[in-house]
């Protein structure tokens, strides 16, 4: 049965992806789950992935294999093969992103590749600066490499890539570690063959790759014929960024074209490679659409993503990328700006930003520390369902836990609270963003580099639901214009505060006692559920139904006068 | 304890089962009856005393009663438990809430969890501060602590839970809070997270602590009840309950740590596997419970069920990891699989066949109970694949409605994608199955197991059902049935030592650390779980202390558990060579000159095993061993209908050979031999099946 051997690829890549993530010494693969495990077939198309594992990279896998595979063809290769590379135009979009495969035998028969596309704790270059001119000073740029030969590690390949590299250690731990789990992938795989007496995998993937696609076919389908336009302003650095995307949906297919979008910029190292700018896209396409088919490549199949060479979403060699994502993570919400109009049940307001915050330096014992840690704002509402308090979106990083972080650097978090009316207002509320406040502790000053976003242009609102609360960022006490690295000495503290997720419908339209709700556990204040909602309340904090149809009334022709017009209604 | 007798107590959501052992005779007498949901002490006092009647003793006569119970976990999925408050250090009280800030699912854009225990309203801020090295940067002001404790007192709560940072390096201000809450308000039951689960990261921590004061209240009325009529019956102090790690403990214990009952009913099943295989001469088994929502498996090796430090329970997705309340409790790790005899088989939107989660429960049941039910179930499959007896499900009392399932299976799946009736059934049941065998696979691989050299130990209504289909798809060496696999819990937990966990997080790195402190921990550890143990009876020369420590390279996320043997000394090297050993095992590769780190010191005292021969006891063989009659059943893999002798389990001997296909009926369960394996009756009466090759599966 097709469904039973689907479900056991996807569980020999689950396994997988567990084993990388207990075996990792890089935080943003292990708590980041800035990873993905993914099976090709031997044509090299991706027929499965770990359900963890992050959309984007199945489709950005097989374009990086078909370049390994230019330099290394397949009649070349031997089990215990590793290539990789960590090219951004090869793989998926900047450096310290390094793609592993390692092929499948079966009888002495290529049968397919197990890979991984992994963020490493390290690529070189310059740390923590945004405004990178090229990928030269970004780090060390592996071209495809044979890592592993017959499973013997290729020293000259390790120790250039050591030499390169901070914390070498952990960075040749994680690709050692990596080789291991595409070992433990093969020997489920060819156990799985086995079991069910397969020859190989030929049959198969083509049953999931053509069920997939006719899926997505259907899918599209839904959307009425007829282009469809949405807009993103994203802070960008300095200057701001404008994403712009056309849907064409008819007959099946769907085409996204990325036209008018602002282009590359040689002032930041904010540029994105279009197989990441495809792989974003593809995200958001399978929330919108269908949300519970396993990944795989052929849901991509029915789609075509462009943008113009040279711009922001199609960055050329050899611009700056290593901070991509200020860009990236934007283009999922300008598809559901404009999927809005088409699907309005199927789309959601606007996510805050992943903001990792690193800090390396010298402790009082003089042993160097480096750590990372991620924290999020609230997620978009949706036209079922309030956005979620601090969730990662798109991207799905775990936080950290605050004790093993104080332990791990002279560090002390002085607060780690939600922020009050952060949620932008709708008839579904935005989720809540936080605040963190971190001081050194040091004798000796301590590195930091925050990525702030959205502190301009906040997470959107759809279908009349208002904006979440920007963003905001400060250092010793002063918000910076431009975000970079600081020195913090003992004493000295950054606040990071990511925003809240845009809210769905109107506020007016908000069930009142919801909002009645939110005040008593004190996510919205009292003054908001007034101004924002028109909700009075009464002593008992329940809501007074005469007095806030009242409010609700004076609150809408006020909006109506002042020509308030939100994003996607 | 002179007295013969021992009484095992299982409370479960709808019934509550006993099993009385006769030590001197060796008979076991059984009794089932119905929980009474407002007050399940009544219940099973009640069930008690019909069991001693026609046991003809008296209360006094029973030496120890040993009581398992979904109640703690039955009390936070439901919700059920005190109005609680929670105390947290300055600026943290919404990290029980902000939780992992991760998705437990990627695509879902209506994603929700589960709340905490306790909302936001409750939740007090306090000034302090205790940092990672345990020294107080913020002493705890006497104006902030009364302004505290005065909110918490005049608030309706009847229980509060205080988790501070760093508190297991310092529990200071954690002791004083309790102290200046219990002086104010000594009815509120106290929970702070030093002594309930004094572990690094406080997510966790924080809410382990609230679920364990937002059950104490209910668990203490519980008690007290329960204890009170075992009193009134001449059984004083004889009370132990089941932990969720497999041991026993007193209900002093239980008061003040009721969420390690987490997983207690579930406990006595997977013992009761134990129980089974040890006397059979098994020591490497999967315990295989699957009922009609859901199945649960616990791996056992070298007679030992897989432990872990960290539950979740109640998920708001059903079945998703991390959509739910995170526990640090010790306990057996049992996998909990989404499908049951009621799971509802559907064709999603590519028409891939679906079984589960969705289920279609007691009411309106699968569509062949004809209570209205109109979605297809697993039951409907096994009912037209001849699996199930449609004149003798639960003995005959419910008769089962072939026309309905027909009907239902061919209106949702056949005419949707074009399958026979016959095809879409064995469908529905290789589909389930194979998703138990998926579920058990990755659990037993996790740690390196082989589940070749494994049985698969079957109970649960549904267990004997799909036992044969799971065992061979996982290639295990076979499976086994136990007989009355109804009160399964209620025997296993008799076989359970009195035991107690304890634990203690201390961050250090190997190389130059201050081992003696480690020692510390452990002696202090030590020195707590001997205390436990004596004040539970156990006789001092008796205590079996077992070390583990957590430990992992510097930088990575996640640990590994290291046995430290009793009596070697703590040594770097020592430490080193054994972290190494067990990475290795687990992960195939080590790394070298990356540094070490221990994060938690773990120790398990345990008292002596009870005697447990005399818990397989069977009633004396009187069948004929003869088939009772005949039916048609599907086995697609040998070529569709095949006629199959159809047994009263009852009637089986010990000794006796069944070849299949067979069909093995008793009230409370079907046994399926497949074709090409033999059924063997061994002298407890289990349905043995050993299976002689391996047959692979096609597709």
């Amino acid at each position: 049965m097709l469904e039973i051997l689907w479900g056991r690829l996807v569980t020999v890549m689950d396994e997988v992806d567990a084993a990388t993530v207990r075996t990792a010494f890089s935080t943003v693969l292990a708590e980041g789950r800035d990873f993905a495990c993914i099976l090709l077939d031997v044509q090299g198309r991706s027929i499965a992935q770990g359900t963890f594992s992050t959309t984007g990279f199945v489709v950005t896998l097989p374009r990086t294999a078909k370049q390994l595979l230019k330099k290394f063809p397949p009649a070349e290769l031997s089990p215990g093969d590793m290539l990789a590379t960590n090219d951004p135009w090869m793989g998926s979009g900047h450096l310290p992103d390094f793609s592993f495969l390692s092929p499948v035998f079966r009888g002495g028969k290529l049968i397919g590749y197990i890979g991984t596309v992994a963020h490493l704790t390290d690529a070189g270059g310059r740390l923590g600066y945004f405004n990178g001119v090229d990928v030269y000073e970004e780090g060390i740029r592996l071209p495809p490499c044979r890592l592993f030969d017959k499973g013997v590690a290729n020293t000259t390949a390790f120790s250039i890539l050591g030499a390169n590299v901070r914390a070498s250690r952990l960075v040749l731990g994680d690709i050692e570690a990596i080789a291991a789990t595409h070992q433990l992938g093969a020997t489920r795989l060819l156990q799985l063959l086995d079991e069910y007496a397969l020859p190989d995998l030929r049959d198969l993937a083509d049953r999931i790759l053509t069920l997939s696609s006719a899926s997505m076919e259907q899918a599209i389908a839904q959307i009425p014929d007829g282009e469809y336009r949405g807009e993103m302003l994203c802070d960008g650095y300095g200057d701001p960024v404008t994403l712009r995307v056309a849907l064409r949906a008819g007959g099946g297919r769907l085409s996204v074209d990325f036209a008018g979008s602002s282009p590359q910029t040689t002032r930041a190292a904010i540029n994105a490679v279009i197989s990441l700018t495809i792989a974003d896209t593809l995200f958001a396409l399978k929330c919108a659409l269908i949300p519970d088919i396993r990944n795989n490549e052929g849901l991509s199949w029915p789609i075509d993503v462009d943008a113009p060479a040279g711009s922001i979403l199609n960055a050329s060699f050899p611009v700056a990328v290593q901070a991509r994502s200020k860009t990236s993570m934007h283009v999922h919400q300008a598809i559901f700006a404009a999927l809005a109009e088409a699907l309005p049940g199927r789309v959601q307001a606007g996510s805050a930003a992943a903001w990792p915050i690193s800090a390396s330096g010298i402790d009082a014992a003089g042993a160097r520390f480096a750590t990372h840690f991620f924290l999020h704002g609230g997620k978009g509402a949706t036209a079922r369902s309030d956005g979620l308090a601090t969730t990662a979106f798109p991207y799905n990083a775990a936080a950290g836990s605050v004790e093993i972080y104080e332990n791990s650097a002279p560090l002390l978090v002085e607060r780690k609270a939600l922020r009050v009316d952060s949620g932008g207002p709708g008839r579904h509320r935005g989720g809540l963003g936080q605040e963190m406040v971190v001081t050194s502790r040091s004798p000796n000053p301590v590195v930091v580099w925050v990525r702030p976003d959205k502190i301009r242009f906040p997470p959107i609102g759809l279908a009349g639901g208002r904006p979440g609360r920007s963003a905001e960022f400060s250092v010793k006490g002063e918000a910076p214009n431009l975000p970079t690295s600081y020195e913090l000495l003992r004493g000295e503290s950054v606040v990071v505060a990511p925003p809240g997720g845009g809210g769905y419908g109107d506020p007016f339209d908000r069930d009142p006692v919801a909002v009645a709700a939110d005040v008593a556990e004190g996510y919205v204040s009292l003054d908001s559920a007034a101004r924002e909602y028109g909700v009075m309340l009464d002593d008992a904090g329940r809501p007074d139904g005469e007095q806030t149809v009242r409010a609700r009334d004076r609150l809408r022709s006020e909006v109506h006068d002042s020509g308030r017009r939100p994003v996607g209604a | 304890m002179s007295s013969r007798y021992r009484l095992g107590i299982d409370i479960g959501g709808t019934f509550t089962d006993f099993a009385l052992v006769d030590e001197g005779t060796r008979t076991i007498h059984r009794h089932k009856r119905l929980t009474s949901p407002a007050d399940p002490s009544a219940s099973a006092l009640e069930g008690t005393d019909e069991l001693l009647e026609r046991a003809q003793i008296s209360g006094g006569e029973i030496a120890m009663v040993v009581h398992g119970t979904t109640l703690v976990a039955n009390a936070i999925i439901e919700r059920k438990g005190a109005q609680t408050s929670f105390i947290v250090t300055k600026g943290f009280r919404d990290v029980p809430e902000m939780a992992h800030e991760n998705r437990h699912d990627i695509y879902d854009l209506n994603l929700r969890r589960a709340d905490p225990l306790v909302p936001r309203r409750d939740r007090y801020e306090i000034d302090e501060r205790i940092d990672s090295d345990g020294v107080v940067l913020r002493e705890l002001g006497a104006d902030d602590l009364r302004r505290c404790i005065d909110a918490v007192a005049e608030s309706e709560s009847s229980a509060v839970a205080v988790a501070l940072l760093h508190s297991f390096r310092n529990p200071a201000h954690e002791n004083a809070i309790r102290d200046a809450l219990a002086a104010r308000r000594p009815d509120l039951a106290i929970s702070i997270s030093s002594e309930v689960s004094p572990e690094i990261r406080e997510y966790e921590r924080m809410s382990t602590t609230m679920a364990n004061a937002y059950v104490q209240p209910l668990i203490a009325r519980y008690l007290e009840k329960l204890e009170g009529g075992l009193a009134r019956r001449g059984s004083v102090n004889r009370l132990y309950l089941m932990l969720s790690e497999g041991g026993l403990t007193t209900s002093h214990v239980t008061r003040l740590y009721p969420v390690r009952l987490v997983e207690s009913g579930p406990a006595g099943g997977v013992l009761y596997s134990r129980l089974v295989g040890r006397a059979a001469g098994v020591t490497d088994m999967v315990a295989f419970d699957m009922g009609g929502t859901t199945a649960k498996a616990c791996l056992i090796r070298d007679g030992r069920p897989r432990q872990t430090t960290l539950l979740e329970v109640a998920r708001a997705s059903r079945f998703k990891k991390g959509s739910g309340i995170p526990l640090r409790v010790p306990s057996m790790e049992i996998i909990e699989i989404g499908a049951g005899g009621g799971s509802i088989a559907r064709l999603d939107q590519i028409g891939m066949l679906k079984v589960g989660p969705e289920s279609a429960g007691a009411i309106p049941g699968p569509a062949c109970y004809g209570q209205g039910g109109h979605e297809p179930t697993v039951t409907d499959a096994n009912l037209l694949l001849g699996y199930l007896n449609p004149d003798y499900f639960l003995g005959g009392r419910l008769s089962l409605d072939r026309r309905a399932a027909e009907r239902v299976v061919s209106a949702r799946i056949c005419e949707p994608s074009g399958l026979d009736l016959m095809e879409a059934a064995d469908g529905i049941y290789r589909l389930v199955s194979e998703d138990m065998a998926s579920a058990i696979r990755v659990h037993v691989a996790e740690v390196g197991a082989d589940p070749r050299t494994c049985m698969l130990v079957a109970f649960g209504g549904a267990g004997p059902l799909h036992a044969s289909y799971v065992a061979r798809a996982l290639k295990m060496r076979g499976f086994m049935c136990a007989p009355r696999p109804g009160i399964a819990s209620a025997i296993g937990m008799l076989d359970a030592p009195i035991s107690f966990d304890v634990a203690r997080s201390f961050v250090a790195k190997i190389k130059g650390a201050d081992l003696t402190a480690v020692a510390n921990v452990f002696a202090e550890l030590e020195a707590r779980a001997r205390t436990l143990l004596e004040a539970a009876g156990v006789n001092k020369s008796a205590i079996a202390i077992e070390r583990t420590l957590d430990m992992r390279f510097a930088g990575q996320f996640y640990e590994v558990s290291v046995p430290y043997e009793d009596g070697s000394a703590l040594t770097s090297a020592g430490l080193c060579d054994a972290f190494l050993s067990v990475y290795r095992s687990l992960f195939g590769h080590v790394h070298e000159d990356v540094e070490i780190e221990i994060l938690t010191c773990r120790l398990r005292g345990t008292g002596p095993q009870p005697d447990s021969t005399k818990l397989l006891a069977g009633s004396p063989a009187t069948g004929t061993g003869k088939p009772k009659g005949q039916r048609q059943a599907y086995f697609r893999e040998w070529g569709g209908m095949l006629s199959c002798d159809v047994y009263e389990r009852a009637g089986l001997r010990p000794g006796l050979a069944i070849p299949g296909p067979a069909i093995i009926e008793e009230p409370e369960s079907t046994t399926i031999i497949e074709p090409d394996t033999i059924a063997r009756i061994d002298e407890h009466h289990n349905i043995v099946v050993e299976f002689t090759n391996s047959t692979s599966s096609d597709y």
